[in-house]
């Protein structure tokens, strides 16, 4: 038998097993699915059983890669601009002093952390303290929104834990797409080298003119075969010219999907038609970054795992309490809430992928595993995180507006 | 207009980008294939503007952005997207497969047969008369006895009797035609692969009596492995087939994903056993979608469209840039006559079988249009020849892919005409489909195509 038939049976048997037991426990117990096929993707990878080999894994990466694009168009899609202008200004301010403090707190420690411990230069410990510290800002939105949906919330609570995940979201992936472009090898294709700033610029064109693409290629097509044809091929195009150019797809594809958004009549067939294979290609990127797992060779790796989801911790309990505070609504959405964005989401197995696949940037298998098992330690427990915060309908419907949100 | 800007954007797009990047990690490989899907649905669209199947112009993007023309489509990029090829042709197989029901082949099964059989045998004898009577100017005939120019002759004949059913697949889903032609030019596709493998075992059978290839056992090998994929691969097809209809009774979750494993792991379980991967993955969807309750079956066919459509545009504009036009232009005048006469083989033997079965006026007069196009297992069969006798085997597959790369862009133009002049052409079948998922998806219209087979609205049936 062949590798890729072994995969393909053992992919399927466990993706059912895995989604009956997963479903049924989000039901009862409030616990959000995903992180099991991060580990099957361990079990199966070189580090466990080795079914799926190096090899094989180079032939999955465009999958993958096509998986962190979209997952970025996903992103994207959210950000509807008239949507987002309806959302008082406090909660944006509230939602970004979230994002930068957990950001700076657990970047700065571990830059400290990671130059004293392994000998780097300033120079080689600012990429993974910077990667580390955009993932920590990271934030599930599946168990706010499980939480949300049970208990029917949708007060000032809610509407900024939702905006927050949004705000984290754009943070992480803005800060890693930069990363990038200043830890990017030379080019030798013109006669000066392209400055980080040129090639920030160039993800965001990527993804801006993929936008423009797709609708010059589309114009006022109604076939929804079409929409899909036309989707996919741009956004194929866009985490394809991105990985190429070893940017970040997740960068471009979310400036594709925000293009896409705010420019189109159509705005529920685009998040159908991408919704529609969301689920695939993560499954896809869960499984391929648990086989690429290898445990760090480094001794001391627990040291930064253990700083980062201690500092995350803190940055997002202490960090959103300080920016509830400096922002007068703390009373509103009580002491605690930064609990409910503890949960990390799927987005970090894609920037975590995406920092695999930079082979000039520093300990990429220690970035790496922090990533994975931070989502391990949070996944399973984030819709329990956020409904522990979200508290039940009636009093959440009662709280008032403060005076500085209207 | 708007293409043709697209068109100069992309190819713009594509010259800086290509300079400033590196190979690793399949960037290259996603940028060509979304450039391949947008510029060849760009080329599809335009041909579709001058009423002209968007097949041909995925071709003919193929042909332009490929080895032979532009190069930005090289010859490495095409075989690392051989994959993709792969999981189209199980595609294909398996939804052409799904396409068939039991009643409808028990009332049109016999009608198929002879029109089969007439248009066949006249096509085979039409090919192999004419390479015979010209074999002085056909290179792989040269300087060879009469027998052995015959046996030659005869093997080449019963691979350019084939069909093509990726083009017929791909023309029925996008122009949704369900009529009496669009049905009968399928069924007498589909069948042809069947007979095909059989016909051109016993050409090589023969062909091994009478000229035989340096390495005997090489060819005892093939032959026997050609029985085996034939019906080996209606029994693995079959089990396959079993196992989705209890997937789709008992689970019914994920089509999108299910639909392309499916592809994918009959394509890797039919080159893991031997089994010829088109026959069986044609099974395996005709035994699923008749085991299944109609509404189930109808929901995997429309997730497996829906996955397989830009993996077509892919799959054709591959085929297009894999077209060697040097060869085609070097065997034109053996090629347009070769050409001809299986035109006019098929159109009377067509029109005979018809007669025979009984058919429609209709069906007598245009389905020998749908059997133009050819590729799918007859590329298998050219390469087999070639490896068995290296010298002429090479010459031969040379003129058949050049014949194919004519009859494959012809094809899908005549078959479109045919459908047309029957009146079956269904012009507003983009829309109908988009009425039947909408009207599955609700009102919102967000729920994902994936779940259409968790809902519990009721299926509109397929059109007969």
């Amino acid at each position: 038998m062949t590798q890729g038939l072994i995969l393909v049976l053992i992919v399927v048997g466990a993706y059912l097993a895995a989604h009956g037991v997963f479903d049924w426990l989000a039901r009862k117990l409030v616990i959000v699915s995903g992180a099991e096929y991060l580990i099957l993707g361990v079990l199966l990878g070189p580090s466990a059983t080795g079914l799926i080999d190096a090899t094989f894994l180079q032939d999955i990466a465009p999958a993958s890669a096509l998986a962190l694009g979209w997952m970025g168009a996903i992103n994207g899609s959210r950000l509807v601009l008239l949507r987002l202008v309806r959302i008082p200004a406090l909660v944006y301010r509230v939602a970004f002093a979230e994002s930068l403090i957990t950001l700076f707190i657990v970047g700065g420690l571990q830059y400290f952390l990671l130059s004293w411990l392994f000998g780097l230069s300033p120079d080689r410990a600012f990429a993974p303290a910077v990667a580390l510290g955009a993932f920590a800002t990271l934030s599930g939105h599946a168990g706010i929104e499980l939480a949300a949906r049970r208990s029917r919330g949708q007060g000032l609570l809610v509407t900024t834990l939702r905006a927050t995940t949004g705000a984290n979201a754009a943070v992480a992936i803005c800060t890693f797409g930069i990363l990038l472009a200043f830890g990017h090898p030379p080019s030798t294709a013109l006669s000066r080298p392209i400055t980080p700033t040129e090639w920030t610029v160039i993800t965001i064109v990527i993804g801006v003119a993929g936008g423009a693409l797709y609708h010059l290629f589309l114009g006022e097509e109604n076939s929804v075969d079409r929409m899909f044809i036309s989707l996919g091929g741009v956004l194929i195009l866009v985490s394809g010219a991105a990985t190429y150019l070893r940017l970040s797809p997740v960068m471009a594809g979310m400036f594709f999907g925000m293009t896409l958004i705010n420019t189109s009549r159509k705005r529920n067939e685009i998040t159908a038609a991408l919704s529609r294979v969301e689920r695939p290609l993560y499954f896809v990127l869960l499984i391929f970054a648990g086989a690429s797992w290898r445990l760090s060779a480094q001794s001391v790796w627990l040291l930064p795992v253990l700083l980062f989801v201690v500092a995350r911790a803190v940055g997002k309990f202490g960090g959103a309490r300080l920016a509830a505070r400096l922002n007068d609504v703390l009373p509103t959405l009580g002491p605690d809430w930064g609990v409910a964005l503890l949960g990390q989401g799927g987005l970090i197995i894609a920037l975590s992928v995406n920092y695999l696949y930079q082979d000039t940037l520093a300990l990429p298998n220690l970035v790496f595993t922090t990533a994975i098992i931070s989502v391990l330690l949070t996944d399973l427990l984030s819709g329990r995180f956020a409904a522990s915060v979200i508290p039940p309908a009636t009093t959440t419907m009662t709280h008032p507006m403060p005076h500085r949100a209207l | 207009m708007r293409r043709l800007i697209i068109l100069v954007l992309m190819l713009g797009g594509m010259q800086l980008i290509l300079p400033l990047g590196a190979r690793g990690y399949g960037g290259q490989w996603l940028l060509i294939f979304g450039f391949l899907i947008v510029a060849a649905e760009a080329v599809g669209g335009l041909s579709a503007s001058i009423r002209l199947p968007k097949i041909v112009g995925y071709l003919l993007a193929g042909l332009l952005f490929g080895p032979s023309f532009l190069n930005t489509v090289d010859a490495e990029s095409i075989t690392q997207l051989a994959p993709v090829s792969s999981l189209a042709i199980a595609l294909i197989a398996f939804l052409a497969g799904a396409e068939l029901r039991w009643s409808e082949l028990k009332e049109r099964g016999v009608l198929i047969l002879k029109i089969l059989t007439v248009e066949m045998t006249l096509t085979f004898v039409a090919v192999a008369g004419f390479l015979v009577a010209v074999r002085e100017y056909v290179p792989f005939l040269q300087d060879t006895t009469f027998p052995v120019a015959l046996v030659l002759s005869m093997m080449f004949a019963s691979v350019a009797v084939v069909h093509s059913p990726a083009v017929t697949m791909a023309l029925l889903t996008e122009t949704k035609a369900r009529g009496p032609v669009a049905r009968s030019t399928l069924g007498v596709v589909l069948v042809s692969d069947v007979a095909v493998i059989l016909l051109f075992s016993g050409a090589l059978a023969l062909a091994r009596s009478v000229a035989p290839p340096a390495s005997a056992s090489a060819g005892g090998t093939s032959l026997g492995l050609l029985v085996w994929e034939i019906f080996g691969a209606l029994v693995v097809g079959a089990a396959l087939g079993g196992v989705v209809a209890v997937y789709l009774r008992w689970v019914r979750r994920e089509l999108f994903l299910f639909a392309v494993l499916i592809a994918f792991f009959g394509a890797e379980l039919a080159r893991v056993v031997h089994v010829e991967t088109l026959l069986m993955l044609l099974t395996a969807g005709f035994v699923s979608e008749n085991l299944s309750e109609e509404e189930r079956g109808h929901a995997l066919r429309i997730a497996m469209e829906r996955s397989a459509a830009p993996v077509f545009v892919v799959f054709f504009a591959l085929a297009g840039a894999s077209m060697e036009v040097t060869q085609i232009l070097v065997l034109w005048p053996l090629l347009i006559p070769l050409i001809l006469i299986r035109l006019l083989a098929l159109w009377l033997g067509t029109n005979l079988g018809a007669r025979w079965g009984g058919a429609s006026p209709e069906e007598r007069r245009y389905v020998w249009l749908g059997l133009v196009s050819q590729a799918g297992v007859a590329i298998g069969l050219a390469t087999i020849v070639a490896d068995l006798y290296p010298e002429r085997g090479a010459d031969i597959r040379t003129l058949f892919l050049a014949t194919l790369a004519v009859n494959q862009t012809v094809g899908p133009i005549m078959f479109r005409y045919a459908l047309s002049r029957s009146g079956e052409l269904n012009e507003d079948a983009n829309a109908e489909s988009d009425e039947i998922l909408s009207g599955l998806a609700g009102d919102t219209g967000e729920m994902p195509v994936a779940t259409v087979a968790e809902s519990s609205t009721p299926l509109p049936p397929q059109p007969a």
